[in-house]
């Protein structure tokens, strides 16, 4: 039973991150139907830029937070401006290799300014590093606070969706992009705007990490993997869905690896999204939606 | 910028030019040789390529800056390969046959280097591989392929050796599944089995993994006392430190994918995590040493924003043995005479490496004596020994 | 028609026949390249630009290919000659069966099924160390062409060309044929398409067995081009830059696939010289590519030069047979 705890808490823990790349994808894809597979750069990036406020320039750590989440808001929006506005009805694959184009150029980019620093950029830990005891359990901090982000950032975007006046704008405008803007929605303000959401949304999943993944250069797209597989899984419509998916694909990495063998970590958020599909092939939450012909 | 495939009087050109320079050797003019690299400088084996090649380009600052060698200064021309094997052959035909370079000082990325042993060894010219440690590269011997980086069963074996030296009686492994990973632990499980024993688990780790409670605790239930890490830094570091947090403390061994105790001491980031942490260094001294600051002087000047690490201490080894060689080749130098002066290195110190480096006609892998290193948390790292391992 | 598609691939065709004569073992190298991925670019944009179905799986039939191919010589002793069409073969299975999930997921759905399967490939090819040789890869047997008095590189270099005119003439005849409109219209529209009596499942299982096929064949010649087959060239970074040969060559277009192919696998080559750029200027240029052309390279040159239309009839339209023709009426203002 110990071992069945520890390893559905360091699913959940992973889980929460994925989570968190698979909110940002989903927003953008409610919005735009566009997959963003730089998702995962932007992550990376506002992790090495968080870095550098808070380690190499010295400011507060919730000073460096909201500065790198704003700088990846920015980032989200130039890349709908160059990558998106000017294609919109380009067809699928090409939407997606611009954005896999921005993702080379922001990988690139961080090679270039922050490579030379060797394999890691250490980061101060925001909680206090021993383990304590929650339960039976030893946890540490830094996990609890990676959770307990999570679950706030999700709760500002819920709110944000179902109480503001933009947030309601964004779901019509992904509900139905003609009828939104026919009522006056700017809905390529909307795009940008969800763009921009999608990016922040990644800027504060890394900044609340950063303790922990030992940023590299490299290691967006396995984030954005994981993290695609956790918004397929979820119903690429359903916000509650990617979270769902996220935990789903941690915890289920984590079992495998505890109870199987660790060699098979690696496949099985793909085994369990190549089962789900086949057998509810629009995702777990996601709505019944008509079909267009 | 010209597209040299294009326009049948270039490709003429090209070979009319190729076929005169040949005439003299190739890469090598009345002031000037040079000298070809290849790795990854762009993709996540970088850390294998591009950062050795900046270690190498520092020291051949300060050749030429003596006047170069007898009389000619260093040109280092650099390639990508991507750790692709197709990028890799693309990268070295590119610079035996396009740039002509007189010698090559290079190879990151294991599967790469070894895919384009071929057509290395076909090329006839003088080799140095200053990171690839797939024992496939230097076993059987090329006549033109020679080695300053440890090789994976060198270090494999002394693992196990130390392990067990230590009163080990349950070893365990985590390995990478990746060919960087592989070509270490086909030689560890030859290494146990030259032993006698058998590991007392075997688990694995992908390179992004952020989490390893599922590992640690599959070790834990074996009981190992000693653990054998064939990682790289940051999923060793993510290991660690999670097997802190359950209460894991075997002995942890590292091998030369993590030469620096003290950048991964901070890199765990748990204070005490790192106590029972032992780890083998191609190099004698890391970044840190006051021995190394005329090398950190150089690189950070060199390349703003960068900050010395073993990677670069890599390079500056290999490049080291290489510019003794052709020196030693003497003024008229050819490419046969930089493979004797290879072949007849005998106890060459350098300023980096832990051992002195021997080559023979037999055996092209000059570097054998690993250096083991440990730190006290907080304190100082101390050296604590050098394994010289035979075969 | 001076430019036409025709004239220009024959001339490009009689370049490539004597390349071998001056360029030295790099640029031979790099040619040879070019061929295999214009075989994987038609194959891919069967899939993807006519028949319209989104899937990432290409570079996991790609490494079956190579897999099966260098395996069969290595494990079994054959000779590369037997072993080669084997290997196509097998690939177009693999990727038929991938047809299976096609009928009843499309979109991004799709995409993310046949990742999915990109991935479990590469597990399998780490995994199964006692067929596979794992992370390590292994080296596959050199090819001699004995006893045509040819060597190594030039052989395979006109196994290569050989091949690309053979898959190329049979792609252009397909698509021409009643096999490509139903592609087409299986990806213009599923509904509309059923509803004309194409079988969803025959087509779709056609079009996935043929990219399967075509990367399959282009996998033994990479695997004969390297003597060296190891998981890392068959990942999804792979599968970035088969998208992008299509993408910048133009979907949906044969001749596209030939004109992206081959830009992309020298652009490739020619970024070597911004060395640790290359990464950005790779991303800027895709970008770029998309932004700027769109519907691809093979868009741009069918405004400025004729001859290079791609129609899906085999024969220029001829008026209805049976009907007369109509006699000349006097105009209504005549009368």
């Amino acid at each position: 039973m110990l071992l069945f705890s520890y390893l559905l808490m360091s699913g959940i823990t992973t889980g929460a991150l994925y989570a968190l790349v698979a909110l940002g994808i989903v927003i953008v894809n409610k919005a735009t139907g566009v997959i963003n597979f730089a998702q995962g750069e932007f992550f990376m990036f506002s992790g090495y830029v968080g870095w550098m406020l808070h380690v190499q320039y010295g400011l507060n750590y919730p000073l460096s937070f909201v500065l790198a989440t704003l700088i990846g808001f920015v980032l989200g929006m130039l890349t709908d401006r160059i990558a998106f506005r000017p294609i919109a009805k380009n067809d699928i694959v090409s939407l997606v290799l611009a954005t896999v184009g921005i993702g080379f150029i922001l990988k690139g980019l961080a090679r270039v300014i922050w490579g030379g620093r060797s394999d890691y950029l250490s980061f101060p830990p925001i909680t206090s590093p021993d383990p304590i005891m929650v339960g039976p359990l030893m946890v540490v901090p830094q996990q609890l606070a990676v959770i307990a982000g999570t679950a706030v950032i999700m709760l500002v975007f819920a709110a944000f969706f179902r109480l503001t006046r933009a947030g309601k704008m964004m779901q019509a405008t992904a509900d139905n992009a003609r009828a939104a803007l026919l009522v006056g929605i700017r809905t390529d303000q909307i795009y940008t705007l969800a763009f921009g959401t999608g990016a922040a949304i990644a800027s504060a999943a890394a900044i609340l990490t950063a303790p922990v993944t030992l940023i590299y250069p490299d290691i967006g797209f396995a984030f954005f993997l994981k993290g695609f597989a956790a918004a397929v899984l979820g119903g690429l419509s359903s916000l509650p869905g990617a979270v769902l998916g996220g935990l789903i694909v941690g915890i289920a990495e984590s079992l495998a690896g505890g109870y199987i063998h660790s060699s098979v970590m690696e496949l099985s958020p793909f085994l369990v999204i190549m089962v789900v599909l086949v057998v509810r092939p629009t995702g777990l939450l996601a709505s019944r939606r008509a079909r267009t012909v | 910028m010209t597209i040299r495939f294009s326009g049948v009087p270039t490709l003429l050109a090209a070979a009319l030019a190729a076929s005169a320079a040949t005439a003299q050797t190739p890469g090598v003019t009345a002031d000037t040789i040079k000298i070809g690299s290849f790795g990854a400088l762009t993709g996540p084996g970088y850390l294998y390529g591009k950062l050795p090649m900046n270690g190498v380009e520092v020291v051949f600052d300060e050749v030429n800056k003596a006047g170069g060698i007898n009389g000619r200064k260093l040109v280092l021309m650099r390639e990508d390969d991507r750790c692709d094997p197709t990028a890799a052959i693309g990268a070295v035909k590119k610079l035996v046959e396009q740039d002509q370079v007189f010698a090559i000082i290079g190879g990151g990325c294991s599967n790469a280097t070894f895919a384009a042993k071929d057509t290395l060894e076909a090329s006839k010219v003088p080799t140095l591989i200053f990171a690839s440690v797939h024992d496939g590269i230097t076993t059987p011997p090329a006549a033109n392929i020679f080695s300053t980086a440890t090789t994976s069963s060198i270090e494999s074996q002394a693992q196990v050796a130390y392990a067990i030296d230590q009163g080990a009686k349950k070893i365990a492994i985590v390995s990478m599944r990746d060919s960087w990973g592989r070509a270490r632990y086909t030689p560890l499980l030859e290494a146990f089995k030259a032993k006698g024993i058998t590991p007392v688990a075997d688990e694995e780790m992908s390179p992004d993994a952020n989490d390893a409670t599922a590992q640690v605790l599959r070790l834990k239930a074996a009981g190992a006392d000693a653990v054998l890490l064939l990682l790289y830094p940051k999923p060793a570091a993510v290991f660690i430190r999670d097997a802190q947090k359950l209460g894991f403390k075997p002995l942890f061994l590292g091998q030369t994918g993590i030469a620096d105790p003290a950048a991964f001491e901070e890199q765990v980031g748990v204070p005490g995590a790192t106590a029972n942490f032992r780890t083998i260094s191609q190099v004698r001294y890391t970044p840190e040493d006051p021995k190394m600051d005329k090398w950190r002087k150089l690189v950070e000047a060199k390349f703003p924003g960068d900050r010395l690490s073993v990677y670069n201490l890599f390079g500056i080894g290999s490049a080291e043995v290489l510019v003794e060689a052709l020196k030693r080749a003497g003024k008229d130098i050819t490419r046969e005479k930089l493979i004797a002066a290879f072949d007849d290195m005998k106890d060459f110190k350098t300023e980096v490496y832990a051992a002195p480096i021997t080559c023979s006609k037999t055996d092209h892998r000059c570097n054998k004596g690993p250096a083991w290193m440990a730190k006290d948390p907080g304190g100082p790292i101390k050296v604590l020994g050098f394994t010289a391992v035979g075969q | 028609m001076p430019f036409g598609r025709r004239n220009v691939f024959l001339a490009l065709l009689a370049f490539g026949a004597i390349v071998p004569a001056f360029a030295n073992g790099y640029q031979l190298f790099v040619c040879n390249l070019v061929a295999i991925y214009i075989i994987l670019a038609i194959g891919l944009n069967l899939l993807v630009g006519y028949a319209g179905q989104l899937a990432f799986a290409n570079a996991a039939m790609f490494g079956i290919g190579a897999y099966v191919i260098g395996l069969l010589q290595v494990h079994l002793g054959w000779p590369f000659w037997a072993a080669f069409p084997i290997g196509g073969l097998v690939a177009a299975a693999v990727g038929t069966l991938l047809a299976l999930p096609a009928l009843r997921m499309s979109g991004l759905y799709l995409a993310l099924s046949t990742l999915a399967f990109a991935q479990a490939t590469q597990w399998v090819f780490l995994h199964w160390e006692t067929v596979t040789f794992g992370a390590g890869g292994f080296k596959t047997p050199q090819l001699s062409f004995a006893p045509l008095p040819i060597g190594k590189p030039a052989g395979l270099y006109y196994l290569s060309l050989i091949l690309v005119v053979l898959l190329y003439l049979f792609a252009r005849r397909l698509v021409r044929s009643r096999i490509g409109r139903a592609f087409v219209a299986v990806r213009d529209s599923e509904v509309a398409a059923e509803s004309l009596g194409i079988d969803l499942l025959r087509y779709k299982a056609l079009a996935f067995g043929l990219s399967g096929f075509y990367a399959g064949i282009a996998g033994g010649l990479y695997s004969a081009l390297l003597n060296f087959v190891a998981p890392e060239g068959y990942d999804l970074f792979q599968m970035i830059i088969q998208k992008s040969t299509i993408v910048v060559g133009g979907m949906g277009s044969i001749a596209g696939s030939v004109v992206g192919a081959s830009l992309i696998i020298l652009i490739l080559e020619l970024l070597r010289e911004v060395k640790g750029y290359q990464e950005i200027a790779f991303g800027a240029l895709l970008v770029g590519f998309v932004l700027f052309m769109r519907g691809g390279l093979i868009v741009v040159v069918r405004r400025y030069l004729s001859g290079w239309e791609e129609p899906l009839r085999l024969t220029p339209k001829a008026e209805a047979p049976g009907l007369p023709r109509p006699d000349p009426q006097p105009s209504v203002a005549e009368k």
